[in-house]
């Protein structure tokens, strides 16, 4: 090893060993989540620190929103009922993420869904609308067409293109914050049912075979992060629900950075083999993400 | 201006509740008592309604002087309007409801407003929030709700409101004058009024003044004498006479006694009876639904009770139709017969009835939609809904599917295990409540399931469940 060898050594050596000296935040900017684990499984908390907990195992808001960065967070606020009711995504857990985007640094955060029931009733009763206004964020509106574009989605096998909100095509990070449900038509709705909220011919889905539709329509922009909210889980009468006894107080938060790998560990939740999904066989066959949890590195933590 | 902004903005969430219950027709359609009460109001203050409450009678006052033309004083009384008001009895007594929906002065100026101003202020507010949105500012105004678009009802509201604005340019009040059914009725009790407009002694120097601002040109200065069944007591000409020989005054005991004054106040108090009884007549429609899958009667709103009841009361204002925030009331072309025409009727090509909303109820003036609590709407069958399976997706192509099933609120319509994982809907009729949902969603061509009107309204039976709590289980362990 001559001089030069030896002060190249050193300098790298020690720049390594500043950088371990850096905020940890810095770090994260840099090394973009390499070694750390892709999935996070909560339990037993409530859902803003379950939130918390989750999102730092994965290494923190930074490393899926960096300054000045646009983010869209899609909850589900679908239905017109109340957050008791389990069939929308838990307004506190999303008003943590929006506040913690923020944090981040993002410069803005926006949050839309196309509903089933009238938007401005859901967005209202759900409480959700509140939570993002709360939590700093915008809430845009989806319930005409013209929010919508038409984009391809190359490699889709029911679907060829679809409509997305405009939102959707403008943001910089993406965030899928679905709640974990029955599902009278699909089963179990989580994390890829709920971008049919991000489309505006989500009628076309069930006349081109539901499950189906749904894995094409993943393609079109994987979330960096997905959220499932477990908190309340709605077993049966899906996904609208009639009443609270269709709800199970469960506690419990998946999050992933793979979408496929999300709704395989929900599906485990609600009881379900993931296989006998035909969405997400049809997703991870695809190439969206994968069933395989421990391929990712999955981190478990208990409140 | 209220009655404007009642028309254009959502009632219910308006303070304005009590306007519509102030006006004539409507009182009387709501309450059995409202006619008689009514005809008492006049026989103490005369047609005051005429010039305080009446939207339509301000609308042509609002117009005649916008124009600025000064009238050409009297003007004997036209006797069409008592051929008007006792075509209007006899149409109502038989239950056409067109007639007296047609001419009754508060439905046509709400009819004004929801077909004919509502649009473009609905369009200006839609592109004023389109521009915002375009440039990211989501949320700072929200769009207006779209009502629904029927030609007939435009051009004919259209066309009314032309001849009427024309009309009032050159004459003042001339639908209240000539042909108002509400005003003829209190006419018949005002003649006999405590309190009219009268000249009061000496001081008329003839100089007609009077007779210019009148815009019911029923001032006679040659007579020294106001025809009480006309004045609306707006006292333009209280205003107007500089020898101050006008005033509003009581009757000196004994006048208002005169033998005409007499007959007609016993042709009224016939009328008002009439409206009495048959108002608190209760409907005998028999209840019965569709026969069979290509029959689909259609639907009244929650809280209409029945088809009787709703097509005895609605008035066609439209009020429930600016109000739906699904937008699925819309003006009828022929579902209610030619005699209901443009009374609404619930349509779900464009939305479905929403489990929590009782906007309809709420807005109805006349008591044909009555204003129901959440709780209690939520048990209100309006119509059953019909399941054809072999039209339904999951049958015909074998692929998931339950968009039906989503969307009911009561899981009336609810999935059961049919071949492999695939699930088919199911339907249990005795907690369907006709809300549509199911038919709206269905994505087959043709529909799978579609809603057919009750003749007579149902009640579910109450879901179970409701009002407990959620089951408590943490999750213990990771299953994965
Ligand atoms: S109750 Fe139903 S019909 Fe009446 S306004 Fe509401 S959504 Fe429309
Ligand atoms: S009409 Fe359809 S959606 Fe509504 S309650 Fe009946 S079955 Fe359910």
């Amino acid at each position: 090893m001559d001089r030069r060898e030896f002060l190249k050594r050193t300098a790298v050596l020690g720049l390594g060993g500043a950088a371990l000296l850096l905020p940890r935040s810095v770090r994260r900017a840099f090394g973009a989540g390499e070694g750390l684990p892709g999935l996070a499984a909560v339990r037993g908390g409530e859902p803003g620190e379950m939130f918390e907990r989750g999102v730092a195992a994965l290494g923190g808001m930074e490393r899926f929103v960096k300054k000045g960065q646009t983010v869209v967070i899609k909850p589900n606020m679908s239905w017109d009922v109340p957050p008791e009711r389990g069939g929308n995504t838990n307004p506190e857990l999303v008003e943590r993420i929006v506040r913690r985007c923020l944090e981040a640094g993002a410069s803005k955060v926006y949050a839309f869904d196309h509903t089933c029931d009238l938007w401005r009733n859901s967005y209202r009763n759900s409480g959700v609308e509140e939570a993002v206004k709360r939590g700093g964020g915008v809430v845009a509106p989806a319930d005409t067409s013209g929010y919508y574009q038409k984009v391809p989605l190359p490699g889709g096998r029911a679907l060829k293109e679809t409509a997305v909100h405009e939102l959707m095509l403008e943001c910089d990070v993406f965030i899928n914050v679905p709640v974990l449900k029955h599902h009278g038509g699909a089963g179990i709705t989580m994390g890829m049912k709920n971008l049919m909220g991000t489309v505006w011919n989500r009628g076309e889905f069930h006349a081109k075979g539901l499950h189906q539709c749904i894995a094409d329509v993943s393609l079109f922009r994987k979330p960096a992060l997905t959220v499932i909210d477990a908190y309340r889980m709605m077993t049966r009468n899906g996904p609208r629900g009639t009443s609270e006894r269709d709800v199970t107080l469960l506690k419990a938060q998946i999050l992933s950075t793979d979408i496929v790998a999300g709704d395989a560990a929900a599906a485990r939740i609600f009881g379900a083999d993931p296989k006998n999904v035909s969405y997400i066989r049809s997703a991870s066959e695809m190439g969206i993400g994968t069933m395989d949890l421990e391929s990712l590195g999955v981190e478990r933590i208990a409140l | 201006m209220l009655f404007l902004a009642h028309f254009l903005f959502r009632p219910s969430e308006s303070a304005l509740p009590l306007l519509p219950s102030l006006q004539v027709v409507p009182s009387i359609l709501r309450w059995w008592g409202g006619a008689a009460v009514l005809a008492l109001g006049a026989l103490l203050a005369g047609r005051v309604y005429c010039s305080v409450l009446c939207p339509l009678g301000t609308f042509q006052e609002a117009v005649w002087r916008a124009g600025g033309r000064r009238l050409s004083g009297y003007a004997p009384g036209s006797r069409a309007r008592y051929w008007t008001l006792a075509l209007v009895l006899a149409a109502g007594a038989a239950g056409v409801s067109a007639v007296p929906a047609l001419l009754d002065p508060y439905a046509a100026f709400g009819r004004g407003v929801t077909q004919l101003l509502r649009p473009p202020m609905a369009g200006g507010i839609d592109s004023l929030a389109g521009f915002l949105e375009s440039r990211g500012l989501y949320g700072i105004i929200s769009r207006a709700g779209r009502i629904p678009f029927v030609p007939g009802l435009f051009w004919g509201t259209a066309a009314f409101f032309l001849v009427l604005t024309l009309w009032s340019l050159r004459k003042g009040r001339p639908f209240c004058d000539a042909l108002c059914p509400v005003g003829t009725f209190l006419g018949l009790f005002s003649r006999s009024s405590l309190l009219s407009v009268r000249f009061s002694g000496e001081n008329c120097t003839g100089c007609g003044l009077c007779g210019t601002v009148c815009p019911q040109r029923c001032i006679s200065v040659k007579e020294r004498k106001v025809d009480a069944d006309r004045c609306v007591l707006c006292l333009r000409c209280v205003d107007a006479c500089p020898g101050g020989e006008l005033a509003l005054s009581f009757a000196p005991p004994g006048e208002s006694l005169s033998r005409r004054g007499l007959l007609r106040t016993a042709a009224g108090f016939t009328a008002a009876l009439g409206l009495t009884l048959w108002s608190a007549k209760k409907d005998g429609t028999v209840p019965a639904g569709a026969s069979s899958w290509d029959e689909k009667l259609p639907l009244s709103p929650p809280g209409s009770k029945s088809r009787g009841n709703f097509t005895k009361k609605c008035v066609a204002c439209t009020a429930c139709v600016t109000v739906c925030p699904a937008g699925i009331l819309r003006p009828s072309l022929g579902e209610w017969g030619p005699e209901g025409l443009f009374q609404p009727v619930l349509d779900y090509g464009r939305g479905y009835c929403q489990y929590g909303c009782t906007a309809c109820g709420d807005a109805c003036p006349t008591g044909a939609i009555e204003s129901l609590e959440p709780g209690e709407k939520q048990l209100v069958s309006i119509g059953k809904a019909r399941f054809l399976r072999r039209n339904c997706i999951v049958r015909k192509y074998g692929t998931a599917c339950g968009a039906c099933s989503e969307h009911c609120p009561t899981q009336a319509m609810r999935m059961v295990p049919f071949r492999g994982n695939l699930t088919i809907p199911e339907l249990d009729p005795s907690i369907c409540l006709g809300c549509g949902a199911c038919e709206y969603a269905c994505p087959a061509e043709p529909k799978a399931v579609t809603v057919s009107g009750l003749t007579v309204h149902g009640k579910i039976r109450p879901l179970s469940g409701g009002g407990e709590g959620p089951t408590v289980a943490p999750l213990e362990e990771f299953p994965f």
